[in-house]
């Protein structure tokens, strides 16, 4: 049964139709059905995304000077599979960065996506490291210098308490803010200003698109007319920072206390805005605007002086005199204390069998409350310290917020101990403990533990007569592009229990300290003006006593308080109240603070 | 020796001409594409012109062969075909290629021998089974019949060149089966190896097994024919699974490979897998000439020649594809028709070999491109870049013109 030569050429041709027709099938899946995921695959392996930094937002001080800024840095980037074709290439650039070749390596591994695509070894390196590897080029092929940002301090005023510095972000950060679009490598606020308004301060970065080859090699630009969906997204920049800090007073502070340990505080009385705030000793903050090698880190963290930590509100001191102004209240308020009662201070008190000493060995004599307050008797104090009593003197020392942070906007604040009857038992033991601790908390000293900022505070609520406000740095923030800014309302706080003749009475005493006839803080006395405040000298074991001093002025209308800390620094009047002069008279000069002469003028012009 | 071309040249089928240059434009068009594409390595960039010039060569060997007599074919058949054994051999020896032996250079040129087999075999098969004393009922005959096809095959794979060899596995059973072999014989001798492949799924077992026993029935043999046949396949069916599980991995890995089975990522995985993107992406229209993305940043090697399919693809879309698929199935349906109308029974079997030929190079080329066949390395017809594959088409396809301008002469 031979077939017919036409019925094979019809078995053949119909076989090789069918056999086309099922490819065709398969193509008509791929290129239509398929079509679109293919073609989202074709375009991810040429499109490459490229970011565009975000100027981070600026810090303003209060009239405006620039305080943080950005200045242009390069950073070093290499292509590994030009890098591979230089033998000495990476020991040119470890030396250079000072690392081993292989960290350069496992830099280059670990950030690769391609071996022809350009990868970051190292952001903002220093001047002479770049032109250290420019001079080299030849010998380090595929080395490339980007330019990006880096922060800097233009006025000169280094607070880096307050400033804080960025870090790369790690991978904790990344876990912990995973909704907010960070990716590794990204700089993040770590410290200060720059933590706490990291989300005013970071700009949203942009993006470009550029077509890589199949070696990931960028080979042009892709706008939207290469793929629609390819949408350049502009960088938003981070906006400004309004800080309500005086540059002017914080850097002259800042180099009254360099070579000494301590620090100020300065507060705006009308609003709880912080205008100086100085620790000392700190650190160079330019050091944290590039990355901080392991070497400079540990020096930091092991320093003895710990220039890390910011004493204004992360350190805790006894308090000594100033304190006494708490006892004053508790006292006033309570009834327990008549300021017209005199008491006899002999330079010493008898507690049983142990003698407590006033700090005036021969004594004051007879003296009533603002005489004491004047003069800080510490006799005085111990009687009514034990009149008063514990339990009420703590309990005005939690009202003016002793014992808990004030909320200040910066990481890291202590708060404190205010100690009470129940500390006491818990650590001596029940009804094992003696009165005398009671007379040591009373004049500010023993257990009693406080932050410079809770001092300040105290001083400006006592100014403010208990309607005081939360200390804070951020006055606003300004859209770095409209310049639009948009300020924020102080936070109000109300002391509750003390009345306006106590307040009257304790700011008296206060006015006492500075301008009596035997004011124990006249040194921060400024011809034209009527200050307050209270002197203390702490003890403590640590060596010589720690000089303080509060205060506010002017006298009459309170604008700003203060409060000025020398660790070890001796007594309180000697050492402290002539810086809280100076704070005074720099304010004056540069007209921010209104002389008390002028004032009666204005207030004669008013109806 | 050559006949008055006037004649020969009003006698040539015109369509398959302007299939054969529409084919080999569409395949310029490609490589241009792919050789000016951004970062192109420079041995490439001279490719188009290369291939123009390739062609023009082409067009000289056509007209050689077109006006040289049927006879002449026939005469010296086996005598191309010795040839070919011994370039095969040589090859062997003295030939050159990545990791293998498949050509001799010779200065500019690549001698392919494998490519001369093609030609030659064809014509060996054909000339032995048009011969008047053959008879393919014959055991004997049929034997030297297959073995004429598999020397060569076997020589290549030695190279090794398992996709080139293929062919010539494939090239025999078409051309025995036009020249008048049982049907029957021919699904004898291709059950077992559907048995085997089938045999690693109980389902496609059964499938395969009720089909074998459908036809024998159907074939109403003598029960002794059919019982042999029947058992030979199950117990191909048994042992294979068997034989598989007793071997060491690196064993299976081996066959596996050798087969051109086994996938690995970085290889011929990633090619598939760039290639059904470029494909893909082409969607109904094609990214336009020169636009496609996957051509132009070179996400494909070897594009220019083994996947030259997927430049159209990505370039010129399922329109593109189309086209040229019904342009290779107009030229193949003509070849077949020339085969049908011949008088001579060699000049048909040459037909017959050169579309199976021709056939199974673009399947198997475009089954790969859309990853439906294993990466085998054999080039798209006229498309591919490469003088000598483009030379034995263009004589198979002479040959097929030969045919039909002589279709009413007996040799």
């Amino acid at each position: 049964m031979e077939l017919t030569e036409s019925k094979k050429r019809l078995i053949f041709s119909a076989a090789l139709c069918l056999i086309f027709f099922v490819l065709l099938l398969r193509f008509a899946y791929l290129q239509l059905y398929k079509s679109k995921e293919f073609f989202l695959a074709s375009e991810e392996n040429r499109v490459r995304t490229i970011d565009i930094e975000a100027p981070r937002g600026l810090i303003f001080d209060r009239y405006g000077t620039i305080l943080v800024d950005n200045s242009p840095a390069y950073a070093l980037y290499a292509v590994p599979a030009e890098l591979n074709k230089s033998d000495s290439a990476y020991h040119i650039l470890a030396e250079a960065l000072q690392v081993t070749p292989q960290e350069i390596k496992e830099r280059l591994r670990r950030n690769s996506q391609s071996n022809f695509q350009a990868i970051k070894i190292e952001r903002q390196i220093d001047f002479s490291t770049l032109s250290l590897l420019h001079e080299r080029r030849l010998e380090l092929p595929g080395v490339e210098f980007r330019a990006e940002s880096r922060r800097c301090y233009p006025r000169g005023v280094k607070a880096p308490h307050l400033f804080g510095y960025l870090s790369e972000i790690t991978e904790g950060e990344l876990n912990l803010f995973h909704d907010l679009d960070y990716e590794p490598g990204d700089l993040i606020g770590k410290k200060g200003l720059e933590r706490q308004y990291e989300s005013i301060l970071r700009g949203l970065k942009g993006k470009r698109y550029v077509q890589a080859d199949a070696l990931g090699r960028i080979v042009g630009d892709l706008t939207e007319a290469d793929n629609p969906q390819l949408h350049y997204v502009t960088p938003v920049p981070g906006r400004n920072l309004l800080v309500s800090i005086d540059a002017s007073l914080q850097y002259y502070l800042e180099h009254e206390f360099t070579g000494r340990r301590g620090g100020a505080v300065v507060l705006n009385c009308k609003n709880g805005e912080v205008i100086a705030m100085v620790s000392e000793p700190n650190y160079d903050i330019e050091l944290f605007s590039r990355p901080v090698t392991a070497a400079i880190w540990n020096q930091l963290v092991n320093d003895p002086n710990k220039p890390l930590y910011d004493r204004m509100l992360q350190s805790l001191y006894p308090p000594g005199s100033t304190f006494k102004l708490v006892l004053v209240v508790a006292g006033l308020e309570t009834g327990l204390i008549d300021p017209q009662e005199r008491v006899f201070c002999p330079g010493y008190y008898r507690l049983g069998n142990r003698s407590f000493g006033c700090w005036k060995p021969g004594g004051h004599g007879a003296v009533n409350l603002l005489q004491a307050i004047e003069q800080s008797c510490d006799v005085y104090f111990y009687r009514m310290g034990l009149k008063v009593g514990l339990k009420n003197w703590a309990d005005y020392a939690r009202r003016f917020g002793f014992g808990k942070i004030t909320g200040i906007d910066l990481i890291g604040e202590s708060p404190g101990l205010v100690p009470d009857e129940e500390y006491f038992d818990q650590r001596y033991g029940k009804n094992k403990w003696s009165k005398g601790l009671i007379l040591n908390v009373a004049i500010g000293q023993g257990d009693l533990l406080v932050t410079p900022l809770q001092m300040a505070y105290l001083a400006m609520t006592i100014a403010n007569e208990g309607n005081t406000f939360k200390p804070h740095l951020k006055r606003g923030v300004q859209d770095p592009i409209t310049g639009t800014e948009e300020y924020d309302q102080p936070d109000s706080v109300h002391i509750p229990g003390v009345s306006p003749e106590t307040y009257a009475l304790v700011k008296r005493g206060m006015y006492l300290v500075v301008h009596g006839d035997r004011a124990t803080g006249r040194a921060a006395a400024v011809p034209g003006i009527s200050a307050a405040g209270k002197t203390g000298t702490a003890q403590n074991p640590h060596g010589e006593a720690h000089a303080w001093f509060i205060g506010f002025a002017p006298f009459e209308d309170p604008q700003i308080a203060w409060c000025v800390f020398v660790e070890n620094g001796g007594g309180g009047g000697a050492v402290a109240a002539p810086i809280a002069r100076g704070i005074i008279s720099l304010l004056l000069r540069e007209n921010k603070l209104i002389p008390s002469s002028q004032r009666l003028v204005v207030a004669q012009a008013t109806p | 020796m050559f006949e008055r071309s006037e004649q020969t040249l009003r006698e040539l089928d015109k369509i398959i001409v302007v299939c054969v240059f529409i084919l080999v434009a569409a395949g310029l068009m490609a490589i241009y594409s792919v050789t000016t594409a951004i970062n192109t390595p420079a041995v490439l960039k001279d490719n188009f012109a290369k291939q123009v010039i390739w062609f023009t060569i082409s067009i000289m060997i056509a007209s050689a062969v077109i006006m040289t007599p049927m006879k002449f074919f026939y005469k010296y058949a086996y005598w191309f075909y010795a040839v070919a054994l011994i370039l095969l051999i040589l090859v062997l020896f003295w030939g050159a290629g990545r990791g293998s032996h498949r050509w001799f250079v010779l200065g500019l040129l690549r001698l392919q021998p494998s490519e001369i087999a093609k030609v030659a075999t064809i014509l060996a098969v054909a000339k032995f089974a048009s011969h008047q004393t053959t008879d393919l009922r014959h055991y004997k005959d049929l034997i030297i019949v297959f073995a004429i096809a598999l020397v060569p095959a076997l020589l290549i794979v030695k190279e090794p060149d398992l996709g080139t060899a293929m062919v010539f596995f494939a090239l025999a059973v078409p051309m025995l089966f036009w020249a008048g072999l049982s049907p029957f014989i021919i699904f004898v001798l291709s059950a077992p190896i559907i048995t085997l492949i089938s045999a690693f799924n109980l389902v496609t077992f059964t499938i395969a097994i009720l089909l074998i026993i459908g036809i024998l029935l159907w074939s109403r043999r003598r029960l002794w024919v059919v019982l042999t046949v029947f058992l030979i396949n199950i117990t191909v069916g048994i042992l294979t699974p068997k034989v598989w599980e007793g071997m060491h991995d690196y064993q299976r890995q081996r066959i596996l490979t050798f087969v051109g089975l086994q996938e690995d990522p970085k290889g011929s995985g990633y090619q598939v897998n760039q290639a059904k993107v470029a494909i893909g992406s082409g969607g109904f229209w094609g990214k336009g000439w020169q636009h496609g993305t996957q051509t132009k940043l070179r996400f494909l090697p070897e594009q220019h020649t083994d996947f030259i399919f997927t430049v159209i693809g990505e370039e010129f879309g399922f329109l593109g594809v189309t086209l040229i698929m019904v342009v290779f199935l107009t030229l193949l349906l003509r070849a077949l028709m020339i085969a049908a109308a011949v008088k001579s029974k060699f000049t048909a079997l040459v037909v017959v070999g050169s579309v199976t030929v021709i056939s199974v190079h673009v399947i198997i080329n475009m089954g790969m491109c859309v990853g439906i066949m294993p990466v085998t390395g054999l080039p798209l017809p006229f498309l591919s870049y490469g003088g000598s594959a483009l030379w034995t088409n263009t004589i198979l396809v002479s040959l097929i013109l030969n045919a039909g301008v002589r279709r009413f002469e007996y040799l």
